[in-house]
């Protein structure tokens, strides 16, 4: 039961992170003007920061699960959105989305071009690699050409280079309760259907053999999963950008958490990435630069370090 | 090697003379200044961009037995362009700019990728990490890119792709140094890497450091990258299948990897200037997109 009593305590936590993050800006209002009569304050709080604050929080979520999903289905430590191509590939349709839609594009459309981008994104590298040793080092290659793509695209709209370079890197400035209301459901959906797949993951993460043998049916089972680490990286980066290495940090730091059953990691994996999206987002408010920027420095360490430790084939 | 010569010529020629207005024979003043003030500087640049970033690529694919170590995958190009993309968005004018940043920036990412290497088993390891601070890179890069103003965003939009748009003589200046520099240093290492190619034992039996050899190719490889990135951005991927078509018509050597990378950006510039005029695509979109093809076909024969 330990399990269960971390994962309390880290969803506290989470709570506190974002209580704190509605209460901290440049305006002074807090937390409490939602009961006082200060209607200014009023519309800070409920307008500006409390939806920018969820979008985080689920976007973390949905990346943490989409890490979690992808290592367990790929049977390597170093898959995640953005090694995988699905993030790439999700970037590169909602830019795609951008160009052809204006900048004006809806949250909605843009989240379905961005999940259509990130199967497309993870099929290449499937065909490419299927689940071999080498997955990680062609999906960083996979990654570079999509990031490439979608600067090429930059070309058709000079205008639009600053709106696309955040959302190669991520970031939360101006998003609005209109962005919330695809994430949402998309993050719901994904950590409660990989938490009741939990079994299967554990499954899915030892080998074939083993899974044959407890009569797993591996093929639609994979299939499924990856589909659903396509839907959760989308969501998330249809709402805020690729927000790089918070689906390879998040589910490195639940493990570490709650030990190795995907039944408790992956709401831990959620967890963490909705905490490590807030804080990187607080973090990047104080020092002026997208989120993203920070989650990608942090990330980068993390994935030296496993890295190192795997030899890049785990 | 007939053939080779042949299309180079082609391409010079097509560069000097071909877009809008289509010259033949110089004629007019304005053609004039068309020709040699604006086509000439911006077809020597993307020669020496391409020659630079294909030598570069060879050596650092020998040297680490490799042929996924390219610039762009080890934290070179990254690093440079983001040294430079800093150096632009915060108006700090270091001496010798655009050439002394992306130098400093370079060795500074190809280092740290070194540092993080040391002791890491197997070459994939090396290549991800390679990745991570490339990525680190750009995404300060892309930071400096989301804070600055929309004036400067065009620029800095080059170093995340490469492009030779603007190119003046007085760009080439810089980059003439800089070749100088290089080429000297590009003679020195390169009987060493073709030891190293052979294997690391052979290379001690032959009386070479292994880990010596490595570090001063990554810092020829720092300087050829430097070189390209100052001024165009690094012109992605060239590193990468420059060597791979020198092997691929059967001469892997340094003369030939330079002359088919100095090839193959011309070409791509020449279709990135005309293809969709008036609209000018970035060279590096162009590379990119052939590596993508190159990457394919070896795969298939793999």
């Amino acid at each position: 039961m330990r399990a269960g009593w971390r994962l309390c305590a880290l969803a506290l936590l989470v709570l506190l992170c974002a209580a704190a993050q509605v209460s901290v800006g440049s305006t002074g209002a807090t937390l409490g003007a939602l009961f006082g009569d200060d209607a200014h304050a009023r519309t800070v709080v409920l307008e500006l920061r409390a939806p920018r604050v969820l979008v985080g929080l689920c976007a973390g979520a949905c990346l943490g699960v989409a890490g979690a999903l992808l290592q367990s289905a790929i049977r390597n430590q170093l898959a995640s959105p953005e090694i995988t191509g699905v993030g790439s590939g999700a970037v590169l349709g909602a830019v795609v989305a951008s160009v052809v839609g204006g900048v004006a594009a809806q949250p909605l459309p843009m989240a379905g071009a961005a999940l259509v981008g990130g199967v497309l994104g993870g099929g290449v590298l499937w065909l490419l690699a299927g689940v071999s040793g080498d997955v990680a080092v062609r999906g960083v290659v996979v990654s570079a050409v999509l990031v490439g793509t979608t600067l090429v695209l930059l070309t058709a709209r000079p205008q639009l280079a600053g709106a696309v370079s955040r959302w190669l890197l991520g970031s939360l400035v101006g998003r609005t309760w209109e962005h919330l209301a695809p994430l949402w459901p998309v993050a719901l959906l994904a950590v409660v259907a990989a938490t009741l797949l939990g079994g299967v993951l554990d499954v899915l993460a030892v080998d074939d053999d083993h899974a044959h043998a407890v009569g797993l049916a591996v093929v639609p089972w994979r299939s499924a999963v990856l589909l659903l680490a396509a839907l959760a990286t989308s969501g998330a980066v249809a709402a805020v950008g690729a927000t790089a290495f918070v689906g390879l940090l998040a589910p490195h730091l639940a493990r570490r958490l709650v030990g190795v059953a995907h039944r408790h990691a992956v709401p831990a994996a959620a967890l963490t990435g909705a905490a490590a999206v807030a804080a990187a987002d607080a973090v990047g408010q104080l020092v002026h630069v997208p989120a993203g920027a920070i989650t990608a420095l942090l990330g980068a360490g993390v994935l030296v370090l496993v890295a190192r430790r795997t030899g890049g084939m785990g | 090697m007939r053939l080779l010569a042949a299309a180079a010529v082609a391409a010079v020629l097509g560069s000097l003379l071909l877009g809008e207005p289509v010259v033949l024979f110089t004629g007019t003043e304005l053609e004039q200044v068309v020709v040699w003030q604006l086509r000439a500087p911006r077809l020597l640049l993307g020669a020496v961009a391409g020659a630079c970033l294909g030598t570069a690529g060879l050596l650092l694919q020998e040297s680490l037995r490799n042929p996924l170590a390219v610039p762009e995958l080890l934290g070179v190009s990254s690093g440079a362009s983001a040294a430079v993309g800093v150096c632009v968005a915060s108006g700090v004018a270091l001496p010798g700019a655009p050439l002394t940043p992306a130098l400093l920036g370079a060795a500074a990412g190809g280092a740290l990728t070194l540092l993080a290497v040391r002791g890491a088993t197997g070459p994939a390891a090396v290549l991800l990490i390679g990745a991570a601070v490339g990525s680190a890179c750009q995404a300060v890069l892309l930071a400096a890119t989301a804070v600055t103003d929309s004036r400067e965003q065009g620029v800095l939009v080059r170093y995340l792709l490469g492009s030779l748009t603007g190119t003046t003589w007085e760009t080439l200046v810089p980059v003439g140094v800089g070749v100088l520099l290089a080429v000297p240093a590009v003679v020195l290492v390169l009987p060493r890497v073709r030891v190293l190619r052979l294997g690391d034992d052979e290379a001690l039996s032959a009386g070479l450091r292994p880990a010596r050899v490595r570090l001063a190719v990554l810092g020829v490889a720092s300087l050829l990258v430097a070189v390209v990135v100052g001024p165009a951005g690094p012109v992605a991927w060239v590193g990468f299948f420059a060597p791979r078509l020198a092997a691929r018509i059967g001469r892997p050597s340094a003369g030939t990897t330079a002359l088919l990378g100095a090839l193959v950006v011309v070409v791509a510039d020449l279709v990135a200037r005309t293809a969709l005029y008036p609209v000018e695509l970035p060279v590096g979109g162009l590379t990119a997109l052939a590596a993508v093809a190159v990457g394919l076909l070896v795969r298939r024969r793999a």
